[in-house]
C-alpha cells in the first residue's frame, strides 16, 4: 500500500521548511525535505564591498547566531590580512560566544522544542500551566542578551563586533556583572539539563555514521582544524576539498558530503566527543544524567544543548574573571589591507560554519564561500527521516508527522 | 480578543527574535490580544483572519508572494517589520548593480532552482502596507509601541528625525568629530543610537530620516577617509531602493571633492 505524507509549512523552526515522504508499506520510496527560504545572495553582496563592510553584512544571513557569523568572517578577513587579536579580544570573543550559545540554545530548548515533549502546541500555552518552567526559559535566553549587548552594542547583530575586535572594551564593572549573571543561572542551566534528560525521546539509531566539529569541540574554545569522527581531520584551509557541496534539485540549501556520505554536525556530534574537553563540573552533571554520550539518537541533541550550556556558563565565568586581570586593554587590532585569501571556521550553535574570501590589493571583497549548517544539515536530516519512517511506517499519518517534525526541531536546521 | 500575526519571509528571523525578546511587554499585551499565528514559535500552518499581521522579510520568491498577498486579504492592519520588510534589506542591496541571472550564477553556479526566485523586494512592492517599522533588526520599544498603540485605537507616529537628536539625548560624543564614519545625520532614529554609544559609526541599518543631506554625507565620509565609491556603498548597505545614487549630485560622479 503506498502512503504519501507532506508537511508543507514546518514550524518551531528557524527558517521556511517542508517535508515529503512517500511510503510503500515500512519501505521509503522518495524523501524531500525541502528548505524554501528564498536566496539572499550573500556570496553576491559581498562583493566589491571594503573587508569591514562583511561581518556587517554577513551577520544578516541569521537573527539568532549572528555572533558565529560574524566571528567566523572577522577570523577570515584577519587571516587574509595575516593580523594576530590580543589576547584580550580572543577572551572577548569567546565571552560573546557564551552569550550566544545560551540565547540561542535556550530558545530552541524552550520555545521551540519542549512543547513537543510536555504535549502543547508552543511556549506561550504551556506557560499557562508550567509558568516556571517557560520563565527559566526566558531567563537564561535573557543573560545571553544582555552578554551580547554588552559586548557587541546591540543585542541582535551587535554592530560593535568588527574585524580586528571590538570598538569598545568593556568596563571591571560590566564584566563583575558578567559573573553574577552567569553564577546566578548556574542552577537553572543544570536544572535544564536534568528537565531534558528526563523527557521522553522515542528511540531512534541514526543511520548517519560520520560526525563533524571542530577538533576542540566546546564551542567557545578556538580551533582552526576540523575533525571527523572516523579519524580524518584537516584544516580550515582544507574544507571545500573535504566537505562537497552541491545544489539540491528540490531545495535551496545546497546538499553537503564529506566522501559522498550524509554527516551530522551541531551539538550531538560536539557533545558526542566532547567530555574529555569539558571541564570538572560539567563531567559532574554528564555522570549524573541516565542518558548517555556518545549516542546515535537523533532527538538527544536537545539534551546535548542543554549539558553545553552548562559548559559553558562555567568557563564564561572565567574568561570574565581573565578580562578583568586584564584591564585596561585595546580591544583591537589594526588591519592592513592587501590582496590575500582567508578562512574562517567556527562552531554556530546549529554546527560547523566556514567563510572564505578573497581580497583585491585595496582590500576589497572579490569572492567569498559561505557554507553554513543548513546546507551541511540537508543531507544528514534526509537519512534519518527515512530511517524514522521506515521503522515507525506502523503508526498512524498525525502521528507519523509529528515524529518527523520532532525529528527536523532537534536539528533546528 | 484582537488577532495578532507574526509573519516570516525571506529574512534572518532577526525581528521575530527581537519581538519574543520583549518577554513582559508581551506577557501584557497577550492578557488583551491572541497571538493567533506566528509560526517559529507556534504550531501554525495556515494563516487565520487576523486583526493585525507584522511581516518580517523581503519578498523574495513565489512562496513569499502567495504568503504576504494571504496576509493582507486577511489581515485588518499590516505592519512591515524590520529593514527588510521596508526596504528590501542588506539582501537588496546590489538590486541595481547586477542581474538576477549574475546572481544565481554566482550563488548557486547556474539559474535552475526549483522555485521561482525574484530580486528581494519590500513588502510595499507587493501589497499596501499600513504602517513600516525599519531596523536591522527592528527595535522592540518600537514593536511595542506600534502594538500598544494599535491596541488602544491610537494611529503610531514615528517622526523621521536623525539617530544625531538620539546621539545628544543621551549624551554621546559625537563621533564624525572624532574622524570615525557615521551615518547618524542622514538616518532614521528610533533605536536610541546604541551603535554610538558603544564607539561604532552608525551605519543606517533603519534607513532614511527626513530630508536626508547625502551630497554632504558623502562629503563628511570622504573626509574621514573614505573613497566616495565606498562611501556610497557603505550608505547602500540597508537602504535598498531608498538610496538613489543617481540623485546625488556632484559627490557621486566622481566631480565633486
Ligand atoms: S531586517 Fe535585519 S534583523 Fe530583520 S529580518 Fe531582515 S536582516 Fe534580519
Ligand atoms: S555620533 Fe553620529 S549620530 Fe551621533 S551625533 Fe555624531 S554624527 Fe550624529
Ligand atoms: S545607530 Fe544606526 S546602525 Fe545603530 S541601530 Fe541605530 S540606526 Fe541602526
Amino acid at each position: 500500500m503506498e502512503r504519501e505524507l507532506k508537511v508543507n509549512h514546518l514550524t518551531r523552526v528557524e527558517g521556511h521548511g517542508a517535508v515529503e515522504l512517500k511510503l510503500e508499506g515500512s519501505q521509503v520510496k522518495e524523501i524531500k525535505l525541502s528548505f524554501t527560504e528564498g536566496p539572499r545572495f550573500f556570496e553576491f553582496i559581498t562583493r566589491e564591498r571594503l573587508f569591514s563592510e562583511i561581518p556587517k553584512i554577513v551577520s544578516r544571513i541569521c537573527g539568532i547566531c549572528y555572533v558565529s557569523h560574524r566571528l567566523a568572517a572577522a577570523k577570515a578577513i584577519e587571516d587574509a590580512f595575516k593580523t594576530e587579536v590580543p589576547e584580550a579580544v580572543e577572551l572577548m570573543r569567546r565571552l560573546l560566544i557564551v552569550g550566544e550559545f545560551l540565547e540561542s540554545h535556550a530558545l530552541h530548548l524552550y520555545f521551540l522544542a519542549l512543547p513537543d515533549y510536555m504535549g502543547y502546541g508552543s511556549a506561550v500555552e504551556m506557560a499557562k500551566d508550567y509558568p516556571n518552567v517557560v520563565r527559566r526559559g526566558f531567563k537564561i535566553k535573557e543573560v545571553g542578551n544582555r552578554i551580547m549587548k554588552l559586548l557587541g552594542g546591540k543585542t541582535v547583530h551587535g554592530e560593535a563586533i568588527v574585524a580586528g575586535g571590538f570598538t569598545r572594551a568593556p568596563e571591571k564593572e560590566e564584566l563583575e556583572l558578567v559573573i553574577d549573571w552567569l553564577t546566578e543561572i548556574l542552577p537553572e542551566l543544570e536544572a535544564t539539563a536534568f528537565l531534558f534528560d528526563s523527557l521522553e525521546y522515542f528511540e531512534l539509531e541514526s543511520p548517519v555514521e560520520l560526525e563533524v566539529s571542530l577538533e576542540n569541540p566546546v564551542p567557545s574554545e578556538p580551533s582552526d582544524r576540523v575533525a571527523v569522527s572516523n579519524g580524518l581531520k584537516f584544516t580550515k584551509q582544507e574544507f571545500e576539498h573535504f566537505i562537497k557541496e552541491e545544489v539540491s534539485p528540490y531545495s535551496t540549501a545546497k546538499r553537503s558530503t564529506v566522501n559522498g556520505k550524509a554527516f551530522r554536525i551541531g551539538p550531538l556530534a560536539r557533545v558526542n566527543r566532547g567530555e574529555d574537553f569539558y571541564t570538572e563540573e560539567t563531567k559532574e552533571v554528564l555522570s549524573r544524567l541516565k542518558n548517555r554520550f556518545p549516542s546515535q539518537n537523533p532527538l538527544l541533541a536537545n539534551l546535548a544543548r542543554a549539558v553545553e550550556m552548562v559548559e559553558l556558563a562555567h568557563r564564561g565565568v572565567k574568561y570574565a574573571e581573565k578580562l578583568i586581570e586584564l584591564l585596561p586593554f585595546e580591544p583591537k587590532a589594526e588591519l592592513e589591507p592587501g590582496e590575500f585569501g582567508g578562512y574562517g571556521v567556527k562552531e554556530a550553535p546549529r554546527g560547523v560554519l566556514y567563510h572564505h574570501y578573497r581580497f583585491s590589493p585595496s582590500g576589497h571583497c572579490i569572492g567569498a564561500n559561505i557554507v553554513t549548517p543548513t546546507a551541511q544539515l540537508q543531507a544528514c536530516i534526509e537519512e534519518d527521516l527515512k530511517a524514522l519512517a521506515e521503522k515507525f511506517s506502523y503508526l498512524p499519518d498525525s502521528q507519523l508527522k509529528k515524529r518527523a517534525e520532532m525529528l527536523i526541531r532537534a536539528y533546528d536546521p | 480578543m484582537v488577532r495578532i500575526g507574526i509573519v516570516g519571509l525571506t529574512g534572518c528571523s532577526g525581528c521575530q527574535c527581537e519581538i519574543l525578546n520583549c518577554e513582559e511587554a508581551l506577557s501584557k499585551i497577550l492578557q488583551r490580544a491572541e497571538l493567533a499565528f506566528f509560526p517559529l514559535a507556534k504550531d501554525d500552518h495556515t494563516v487565520p483572519e487576523l486583526d493585525l499581521a507584522l511581516v518580517e522579510g523581503s519578498v523574495s520568491t513565489e512562496l513569499d508572494e502567495e504568503k504576504v498577498k494571504e496576509v493582507r486579504k486577511k489581515s485588518k492592519v499590516v505592519v512591515a517589520v524590520g529593514s527588510c520588510a521596508c526596504y528590501g534589506g542588506v539582501q537588496a542591496q546590489r538590486n541595481d548593480e547586477a542581474s538576477l541571472k549574475e546572481m544565481l550564477e554566482t550563488v548557486y553556479g547556474g539559474e535552475k532552482l526549483f522555485l521561482k526566485v525574484f530580486k528581494p523586494r519590500p513588502v510595499s512592492e507587493v501589497v499596501r502596507v499600513d504602517y513600516e517599522l525599519p531596523g536591522c533588526p527592528l527595535d522592540k520599544r518600537q514593536f511595542i509601541y506600534t502594538v500598544a498603540s494599535l491596541l488602544n485605537g491610537v494611529k503610531p507616529f514615528f517622526p523621521k528625525i536623525p539617530v544625531c537628536h538620539e546621539c545628544k539625548l543621551s549624551e554621546t560624543e559625537c563621533l564624525t568629530l572624532k574622524g570615525i564614519p557615521c551615518q547618524g545625520p542622514v538616518s532614521f532614529a528610533g533605536c536610541g543610537a546604541p551603535c554610538t554609544a558603544s564607539g561604532i559609526g552608525c551605519q543606517g541599518c533603519r534607513g532614511n530620516c527626513d530630508f536626508p543631506n547625502f551630497d554632504e554625507m558623502v562629503k563628511l565620509l570622504t573626509e574621514r577617509g573614505l573613497k566616495r565609491s565606498d562611501a556610497l556603498k557603505f550608505l547602500k548597505v540597508f537602504r535598498g531602493k531608498t538610496f538613489n545614487t543617481e540623485k546625488l549630485g556632484s559627490y557621486a560622479d566622481g566631480k565633486g571633492a
